[in-house]
């Protein structure tokens, strides 16, 4: 029997007193879609980093094709024939796509922009070469760090939740190339909290918990609830559905809404009108790039428009075009933002100063000083209530797992008792328990009278929690369409773009 | 290949020992003693007689240790100002401008009145130069928040308009009518001199004021919410613009906190050791302070610490010149040479060393 | 030996600090002591220049008390509070002779005499004076007068320039009395002053020597620059240049008209031993040709032997004090009258002259 691809012995890693990874012991078979299982903070990001060398191990050994491999650098992991695609990406903002894989890849910018072109249509990941990364989506970046990848030709593709900023269409496609890949001998390591997306394609799935393996399995032989619970080490809990209610006052209106942006990359919004009431959800679909960005720009405050413009959004029924993200929140307005880090929180700061960001208004200030004790009293409740692991409010919010900085977030948010509140990828990057929670905090909140809009990449969700769901494409909406009366595949359509008989640019370049 | 063939890399320690920060300037006075020990000896100066007098007089000499209390003081000021504007990512890199600013709406008093008598002539010369260094800081601030020009070159420029502006007076409408046509102003009065804090020492209350300073900055930058504010705009910029904090306020409050600390160090000058405005006020405090903020880590009371080693480094090359034969520029050798083992040691305490053999890795 | 000596020398400065100033005195007088005699410069000491010319001074000092002077140079120390520390600190360390190197140290230096009356000081330049304390200057001018009617013989254009320091009464009167001169040779002569604020910039002193070459002047005077960037920017120009101090003949071998040169070793000398003898006294100290201070050396071959003997004739007579630079008639630069006809400028009206001569072109700065 030949040797497996990669495998891993008994591979360990700590940072001061935590143990990220214990005694892991792991085969990866040549031309196999291998997929890892895990909640937030079970030690799959540590594991991946260690095979990738960002970090190295303190003990056990890794053999690539049966010999001792000692990877320092991602470099030498890239030359031995291992590629990565991160959750949080490595690319400079103030370079173009090319400039960026020109980085890491020889060659001229006109043969790697051909190249880019090519790798796009072949996989289904479009992207302008020359388009300059801080203009690009969250979607769109994740599409170049596959292509950069792809490009140095690796034996062995890890890939970091690569589905979760996909249309359903395009990860039918991706699936497709994945699948492609492995019969051209690559294998992949394939983290995700899918299952079935992981039941679907994989071959093998290794669960790993509290940084341990659990078990080893083919997750086409075990149902979804199976595997859930081989990850969470409990039953899954249930999704309460939402009951309708009446539709009540308009907190969120939209109205006729225009903009140009500055930025040439950035995407022009054309005639946007929508109203988010009491006690509803609205949930808004589409492939990243298509607007949600700039639109979550002007809803949060973030930009403003002119004041002859400020009839264009209001909010618990005044005008707030013109008004700031702080003036905004006054009214009774939340915001939970697609970016966590840097963004929604302050990586260097701690949880406590963290809380500060925008629960401030709860007197947490007093005659402009900072008042600690009752700082850090709201943070230890946020960290309770909402189940975020942190050794308490002194970590530091950059350490925390993406997933457990999403409900620190989701919670101080929750937490300010918003009238209105708009949440965009409530659940990106979060396990499957963490991200029932907080579906249905959502919905709870709902139930008790909240207006809620949500920016969402994955349908699913949106189904499993919204009254009403409307698409974004090329800064335009689609009609709003209650939840009842609609499915998937008409809100996959809107996505591309055949609905409206428009020529969806999706499906006809790969068809 | 594309990898450079550099076989040694830095690898960040996973958490910095305490142990190692301390003992990091130690360290690195070690070294550039061993280094300058060696260049002292091929000199043919006695390296005991040039450390006693660098290292050790500054402290065991009272004479010694209040000049550089003085010395200390405008570094202190201006340094504690631009942490404020460095944390929150405003660089303002002109504080020798704002100082010169401040010394001469200071000096405006005695020159304009030299007759005038009373204490609070020089209570109001301090509060003069503060404010002449704000406005002189509101100039980079209007800029960068109106047209989002960068506030480093617009400082950095408005400091060579402030070289010029004070030329202009000393040579001008402001030199001493007596004195035989020197670029400088008349000598103030007594009234418009600071007063001596320790008799017998230049010391003056401008130290007070200096640490009374590094007190409010530190209870503005930890404790207050307005200090939070521009530290998350220095962190992360986008959580600003997110949490609805104003960055145009950010940058206003960081400039003219640092204008203000710099005009404020600018006139205890003037109305300090000088006792009259002449060109040598510009003598690179205000450049001589970025180094010191950020070798204080930009915090406050780090700050306190970084002014007063680089005012004792200061004081003890001057002593050595004097007292040891130390040419000025061996004093100035030793001096950079401790910074660099400076910054090479707390490197170190951050990060390790990797030695990497070529070639281990083949696929 | 030195250092050690040096050691022995802090150690007990640093605890005469503590102890009352009455006892330094007795310090001082030690039987054994050397005499601690300190220059301080404003620019860095270079070959050339004031600051070397000062320091030349004390050279036959050096020689001639051997183990008994212990001489200190501290160069390039910045005009204002860091001078009057270090003057101050000099003195603490026990050194008892000051030479204050230049018109900025006034106040500091002066403060550091009232506060030590067992320490004589020099300064240069300057015009205060104190028991303890005094004041020592050139008399350029009686040589710059020769330098001119040198350089009006050399110049085609009859346009002459000057780079200078600053707009002081020491530097004046070297405009004037060169002006003065090259219009004893030829009538017609102008001379424009470029002053660049500063006794140590070369960058500025170029570009200013620069200008003057571009309005045509083709002999330029480096008033009181301590390097000898003018003087190589005039050779390369191929325009005539000469400076004060110490010659810079080897930046400018073709174009080299002669150097002002000053020797204060006599002056040095016969100060130190006074102050050694207990009869030091504040006092003006103006010193000039016949003190054998101030002289021309180096000489351009290029002036004519007419010329030459005029020159030598003139120089004979400033000596023996028949001829004034600052006898009158002279008029002012509006044509006013500055000196009467059969008038003379004292010393007092010459070191506090704040008018240019006729054919002075340049405004002074007000």
């Amino acid at each position: 029997m030949p040797s497996p691809l990669l495998t891993l012995r008994g591979l360990g890693k700590s940072y001061g007193s935590v143990r990220a990874n214990h005694a892991i012991d792991l085969e990866v078979a040549e031309g196999s879609i291998h997929a890892i299982l895990g909640e937030n903070g079970a030690g799959k990001s540590t594991l991946m980093k260690l095979i990738y060398g960002v970090e190295t191990p303190d003990a056990g050994e890794i053999l690539w094709r049966g010999a001792p491999l000692r990877v320092t650098s991602p470099a030498e992991a890239r030359r031995a024939g291992i590629g990565m695609v991160f959750q949080h990406f490595s690319l400079f903002d103030t370079l173009t796509v090319v400039e960026n894989i020109s980085l890491v890849v020889p060659g001229t910018k006109a043969d790697l922009g051909q190249r880019i072109r090519t790798l796009g249509q072949t996989f289904g990941l479009d992207v302008d070469p020359q388009a300059y990364v801080h203009a690009l989506s969250v979607g769109e970046r994740q599409r170049v760090e596959i292509i950069r990848c792809l490009m140095t030709d690796p034996r062995l593709l890890i890939l970091d939740e690569p589905t979760s900023v996909l249309p359903p269409q395009s990860v039918e496609r991706l699936f497709q190339t994945l699948q492609r890949l492995k019969e051209g001998g690559v294998s992949i390591l394939f983290i995700s909290h899918k299952l079935d997306e992981v039941r679907a394609i994989c071959d093998r799935a290794t669960i790993l918990r509290a940084g341990t393996v659990v078990d080893n399995v083919d997750p086409r032989g075990h149902d979804a609830h199976a595997l859930a619970r081989m990850m969470i080490g409990h039953a899954m809990p249930e999704m309460a559905h939402a009951r309708s209610l009446a539709p009540g006052e308009v907190l969120l209106q939209v109205d006729r809404l225009n903009h140009r942006p500055d930025d040439p990359f950035a995407m022009a919004l054309a005639d946007m009108s929508f109203e988010v009431r009491t006690g509803e959800v609205l949930g808004l679909a589409g492939v990243s790039g298509n607007g949600q960005a700039e639109l979550t720009r002007l809803i949060s405050g973030e930009w403003t428009l002119p004041r002859a413009d400020a009839e264009r959004v209001r909010m618990m029924g005044r005008p707030v075009g013109d008004r700031g993200a702080a003036d905004r929140r006054e009214l009774g307005f939340a915001f939970v933002p697609e970016e966590r880090l840097g963004r929604g929180a302050v990586p260097d700061m701690s949880l406590a100063d963290n809380s500060l960001l925008t629960a401030h208004r709860l007197g947490l200030v007093r005659n402009g000083l900072i008042d600690r004790t009752r700082e850090a009293a709201f943070t230890r409740r946020c960290i309770e209530e909402f189940d975020v692991r942190a050794p308490g409010p002194e970590a530091e919010a950059g350490a925390l797992s993406g997933g457990n900085l999403q409900k620190f977030i989701v919670g101080r948010e929750l937490m300010l008792a918003p009238r209105l509140l708009f949440v965009a990828q409530p659940t990106w990057g979060v396990d499957i328990g963490a991200a029932t929670a907080i579906r249905r905090r959502l919905v709870e909140l709902r139930n008790q009278g909240c207006a809620i809009f949500v920016i969402s990449e994955e349908i699913e969700e949106l189904f499993e929690i919204c009254d009403r769901v409307m698409v974004i494409r090329e800064g335009r909406l689609s009609p709003s369409l209650r939840i009842a009366e609609t499915d998937v595949q008409e809100v996959g359509r809107y996505m591309v773009g055949t609905r409206e008989g428009t020529g969806g640019g999706d499906e006809r370049a790969h068809s | 290949m594309t990898e450079l063939p550099f076989r040694l890399r830095l690898i960040r320690r996973d958490g910095a020992s305490r142990r190692a920060a301390l003992l990091a300037p130690l360290a690195a006075l070690l070294a550039a003693g061993l280094v300058n020990f060696l260049l002292y000896i091929a000199m043919g100066k006695d390296p005991a007689a040039v450390f006693y007098a660098m290292l050790v007089e500054p402290f065991v000499s009272w004479s010694s240790f209040s000049e550089v209390l003085l010395k200390l003081t405008p570094l202190l000021l201006i340094a504690e100002g631009l942490a404020v504007g460095f944390r929150a990512k405003v660089i303002n890199i002109g504080a020798e401008g704002q100082f010169i600013l401040g010394a001469i709406f200071a000096a405006s008093i005695p020159v304009w009145f030299p007759e005038a008598t009373g204490g609070w002539i020089w209570a109001l010369m301090l509060l003069l130069g503060g404010i002449g260094g704000a406005l002189w800081a509101t100039v980079p601030a209007f800029w960068r928040v109106r047209l989002n020009a960068s506030e480093i070159l617009v400082t950095l420029m408005m400091s060579l308009i402030a070289a010029q502006l004070l030329n202009y007076l000393l040579v001008g409408p402001w030199k001493d009518p007596m004195g035989f046509n020197f670029p400088q102003s008349v000598m103030f009065q007594n009234d418009a001199i600071l007063p001596t804090l320790i008799p017998g020492t230049r010391v003056n209350v401008a130290l007070i004021l200096a640490f009374v300073w590094a007190g409010l900055i530190y209870l503005y930058m930890q404790k207050s919410f307005q200090g939070y504010q521009l530290l998350v705009g220095g962190l992360a910029p986008h959580a600003t613009a997110y949490a609805g904090f104003s960055e145009g306020r950010a940058v206003w409050l960081s400039l003219l906190i640092g204008g203000f600390a710099a005009g404020l160090a600018g006139a205890a000058e003037v109305a300090g050791p000088l006792g009259q405005l002449q060109r040598s006020v510009s003598s690179g405090y205000g450049y001589t302070a970025i180094i010191v903020a950020y070798l204080g880590g930009l915090h406050p009371i780090g700050i306190i610490f970084s002014s007063l080693l680089i005012a004792a480094l200061n004081i003890g090359g001057d002593n050595a010149m004097v007292s040891a034969d130390l040419p000025k520029a061996a004093v100035e050798v030793f001096q950079g040479s401790l910074l660099v083992f400076y910054l090479a040691a707390i490197t170190l305490v951050r990060f390790r060393i990797q030695w990497r053999p070529p070639q281990e890795v083949r696929a | 030996m030195t250092s050690d000596l040096n050691r022995r020398g802090f150690l007990k400065s640093t605890a005469a600090t503590g102890l009352a100033a009455a006892l330094a005195p007795a310090i001082a007088h030690a039987a054994d002591e050397p005499l601690g005699i300190v220059l301080v410069l404003p620019s860095p000491l270079g070959d050339v220049g004031w600051g070397h010319a000062l320091s030349a001074g004390l050279d036959p000092i050096k020689a001639a008390l051997g183990d008994k002077a212990k001489i200190t140079v501290l160069e390039n120390i910045p005009e204002g509070p860091d001078a009057d520390r270090i003057m101050t600190k000099a003195v603490a360390d026990g050194n008892k002779f000051l030479i204050a190197g230049s018109f900025g140290y006034q106040n500091g230096a002066l403060q550091v005499a009232k506060r030590n009356p067992d320490v004589s000081v020099l300064h240069a330049s300057g015009f205060m004076t104190a028991p303890n304390f005094s004041p020592f200057a050139a008399r350029y001018y009686q040589a710059t007068y020769l330098m001119g009617m040198a350089a009006a013989a050399v110049s085609k254009s009859g346009k002459l320039g000057s780079v200078s320091a600053f707009p002081i009464p020491e530097l004046i009167t070297s405009v004037n009395a060169f002006a003065l001169g090259a219009q004893a040779i030829n009538p017609k002569v102008e001379v424009s002053v470029v002053w660049v604020n500063s006794w140590f910039d070369p960058a500025k002193e170029q570009e200013a020597a620069k200008a003057l070459l571009a309005q045509g002047c083709d002999v330029i005077f480096s008033n009181a620059q301590d390097s000898p960037s003018v003087v190589s920017v005039c050779e390369e120009a191929g325009a005539y240049v000469w400076n004060l101090n110490s010659s810079m003949q080897k930046y400018a071998p073709k174009k080299y008209l002669g150097c002002v040169a000053t020797d204060w070793s006599p002056f040095f000398s016969q100060q130190i031993n006074d102050h050694i003898a207990g009869t030091f006294k504040g006092t003006v100290a103006f010193l000039g040709v016949a003190d054998k201070v101030v002289k021309v050396v180096d000489w351009s071959k290029d002036i004519p032997a007419d010329v030459m003997t005029k020159i030598t004739e003139a120089e004979g007579k400033i000596a023996d004090g028949s001829l004034s630079v600052f006898a009158g008639p002279i008029a002012k630069q509006d044509g006013s009258e500055g000196v009467a006809a059969g008038a003379s400028m004292d010393d007092a009206a010459i070191v506090a002259m704040d008018w240019h001569v006729k054919g002075v072109t340049t405004p002074l700065p007000k």
